[in-house]
């Protein structure tokens, strides 16, 4: 007979019977929910199906016909989300420096696009995003800066509004938190920066979100630790 | 905003460039899961407007983009396949010619180099399995079979298939020795 498998084998078979789809019903949904909701399972999911997606290797490329692309463009969303296709291209940008042949490649082409060429250093920047990401899966902002107007747009999802509100902090790179004001828990936030604000948007500072109580002006220091938080990438 | 509006188009040019370098490799393995070109062509679409929405969850830790991006072709076809109703549990389609039916063009050089290795592994260790369960999981991974479905298929009791696929998935991974 079998030995019955530890609760850490039974636990990675869940995550690679989700990955490969062997559930149905409420075992489904269950392992769904668990995905959601634990980052480590999360994980493991995303493993076996990295270690799954071998078995499409086996499948022959096929060249799709010339108007699929037409297609996949006119329903692509306009300007509206800008904000957030700023940091998707980070996002590939810094996953194809790691990867395989054609992940470089990739990055090779995005990199070189003559509006990625990096700014030079003394200039301020022209652009700058962040993904600032909470424990939560669910809590991202996206922020996106345009050194041109000092004006910082925020994309914020996942934030459960409650009596504290969330407040935005930049902390530059081994510097102290400076407010850039409270903002609400979801939709979008546009933030005009002062001078002095300006200066702090560089590559390596960190944005962050604390929940701190409702005040018309920024407080001068966060009263707890971050819900959310992440760096500041100029493009 | 001007450099709004040209950022945006940055955008849109990347996604174009992702799909030009990886849309053949994502259109076969729909047609291969799909089974007819008109599907993986809905289905293809939709697994870009996915990317689109979804780029910024990508974690590079966790995958290649080819692969992530396979990952989301693979299930967004599975799905489609599953919401087709009376989908036939047809012995049939565990044969692997379905796709090779249809006119291909020569896979990127660099696919296949990545493809290859770890394709190989993958394989060897499959085949260290019994045959019926890695049966199974092709059928799994190709045709979404469940459970259910392979347990009818192979006519044993559900609480045996899962038994035999819990055992042989996690011997899979000890094979594959990526922790």
């Amino acid at each position: 007979m079998d030995e019955p498998l530890t609760p850490e084998q039974d636990r990675d078979a869940l995550a690679a019977e989700l990955a490969l789809g062997l559930l149905d019903g409420d075992a489904r949904a269950e392992a769904q929910r668990l995905r959601l909701s634990d980052r480590g399972f999360a994980a493991q999911v995303a493993a076996w199906e990295a270690r799954f997606a071998g078995l499409a290797d086996d499948v022959a490329a096929v060249t799709p016909p010339k108007e699929l692309w037409d297609g996949i463009a006119a329903r692509l969303p306009a300007v509206e989300r800008v904000v957030s296709l700023e940091t998707r291209l980070n996002r590939w940008r810094m996953a194809a420096l790691g990867s395989g042949a054609l992940a470089a490649a990739l990055a090779l082409v995005l990199l070189t696009r003559p509006d990625a060429a990096p700014l030079p250093a003394a200039q301020a920047p022209e652009l700058a995003v962040a993904r600032i990401e909470g424990d939560s899966a669910a809590t991202v902002v996206r922020a996106r800066y345009d050194g041109s107007e000092g004006v910082m747009l925020l994309r914020i999802e996942g934030l459960t509004p409650g009596e504290l509100a969330p407040e935005l902090w930049v902390i530059p790179a081994g510097g102290a938190p400076v407010s850039l004001g409270q903002i609400a828990p979801s939709g979008t936030a546009r933030l005009t920066m002062d001078a002095d604000m300006r200066a702090l948007v560089k590559d390596g500072a960190t944005l962050a979100i604390t929940l701190e109580p409702v005040s018309p002006v920024p407080h001068a220091a966060p009263s707890s630790a971050p819900i959310a938080a992440g760096k500041i990438t100029i493009i | 905003m001007a450099a709004l509006g040209a950022v945006s188009e940055g955008d849109r040019d990347a996604l174009r460039l992702v799909y030009q370098m990886t849309s053949a490799k994502l259109f076969g393995i729909c047609l291969r899961i799909c089974g007819d070109r008109t599907s993986a062509e809905d289905v293809v679409q939709s697994v870009y407007l996915r990317v689109w929405d979804k780029a910024g969850q990508f974690d590079a830790t966790r995958a290649s983009p080819v692969t992530w991006l396979a990952t989301i072709a693979r299930n967004a076809a599975i799905d489609w396949k599953r919401s087709v109703a009376g989908r036939p549990i047809a012995a049939a389609s565990l044969d692997e010619g379905k796709a090779d039916q249809v006119a291909d063009d020569a896979p990127r050089a660099d696919v296949l180099l990545l493809a290859s290795e770890r394709n190989a592994r993958l394989h060897h260790c499959i085949n260290t399995l019994e045959v019926r369960t890695g049966a199974c999981i092709r059928a799994a991974f190709f045709d979404g079979m469940t459970y259910a479905e392979l347990a009818a298929l192979e006519d044993v009791p559900l609480g045996t298939m899962k038994s035999w696929m819990r055992r042989g998935l996690l011997k899979l991974k000890e094979c594959l020795g990526d922790g």
